[in-house]
């Protein structure tokens, strides 16, 4: 195991922990795009750009917007009621 | 359930299981040993049979690409079902104004924003575009290049503002898009059957290995998932924005007639 492979699982482990951590959800869906872009470095690390393409795109920009507009519609949606 | 039981039980759970999962991990083969009999033979057998180099592809679009169709069809199922929900609850009538929080300051974009929110927009857009032809020779191929077009829609609204975004991106375009893709690939997989052939059998020319044009009727499914895949995510994308639209009054009660 290289020590680039090694460092990205240690990031990869530490980012998942912030991920859980964080209890404010806007904040863990910041946290969930880091960890979705560190899974996707250690994808292309292990030689699978197929897939870390797939990570970053779906991880690191379609899945956090997801959470962020659920979030703003659920904000807009308490105030306005 | 108190602390004390739940750490019994994790107790418990942990003499049982543990020594399973040692003796599981200490059977694995060594961390980057390619072993895997099938990818071997995948390898060194799909340049030749199908003249292409992206072997990833050649195994989704070709060597399993029944399964790709049935993952394409629980894509559009998902999708349909989201949208279904989504605009069950709000209404068909689109009201082009952003929600807004209340006490929370609105700041214009900067003119820089919005700049390199177009040129970025148009970059990744022209990458996706190229990852998705580019399937059959380079890693990627229509999956990943339809999420990265339908992620250039969102630069899109990071630069317009909400109002604009809905004027650029149509609904119906992109529930054409997805839909066509998905029936290209059925008609894809049957056009062999109709000539008497096993499902999804080329039946195009195989092209040059290392070209553009290289893979026969893979280029078709290929094509055919990144139509769709664009379209669904953009659609996702587009339902859930038109969540945050600021409320009209016309729009249907909820079941407690709120």
């Amino acid at each position: 195991m290289s020590g680039l492979v090694a460092g990205l699982l240690i990031l990869a482990a530490g980012s998942g922990l912030l991920v859980v951590i964080t209890r404010d959800p806007r904040r863990q869906v910041y946290a969930l795009a880091g960890n979705g872009l560190v899974l996707g470095l250690l994808f292309l690390a292990l030689e699978a750009p197929d897939v870390a393409l797939s990570e970053i795109a779906v991880g690191t920009a379609v899945t956090p917007f997801l959470f962020l507009v659920a979030l703003a519609a659920i904000a807009t949606d308490r105030v306005g009621r | 359930m108190s602390v004390r039981l739940r750490l019994v039980i994790l107790g418990l759970a942990l003499l049982a299981l543990a020594p399973a999962v040692a003796h599981v991990a200490l059977a694995l083969p060594d961390f980057g040993t390619p072993t895997s009999p099938y990818g071997q033979a995948v390898n060194a057998l799909l340049p030749e049979l199908r003249h292409v180099t992206n072997m990833v592809a050649a195994v989704n679009f070709d060597v399993r690409g029944i399964d790709t169709l049935g993952e394409e069809c629980m894509l559009l199922c998902a999708v349909t079902g989201a949208t279904v929900l989504l605009r069950g609850a709000r209404g068909e009538s689109g009201a082009e104004r952003a929600g807004h929080v209340p006490g929370r300051p609105v700041i214009p974009r900067a003119d820089a924003t919005v700049l390199a929110c177009r040129i970025a927009a148009t970059l990744t857009l022209l990458l996706g575009v190229s990852v998705a032809l580019h399937g059959m020779t380079t890693p990627g191929g229509g999956f990943q290049g339809g999420v990265i077009i339908a992620s250039s829609l969102l630069l899109l609204y990071l630069g317009e503002g909400y109002a604009v975004w809905r004027a650029l991106v149509r609904g119906p375009v992109l529930a054409l898009l997805e839909g066509g893709g998905a029936l290209l690939y059925v008609v894809a997989a049957a056009v062999p059957l109709v000539m008497g052939r096993p499902a999804l059998e080329n039946i195009l020319p195989l092209g040059t290995l290392k070209d553009l044009y290289s893979g026969g009727l893979m280029i078709v499914v290929n094509a055919a998932v990144a139509l769709s895949v664009t379209g669904s995510f953009g659609l996702l994308l587009l339902e859930f924005m038109e969540e945050t639209r600021a409320p009209d009054h016309d729009s249907v009660p909820d079941e407690e007639g709120r």
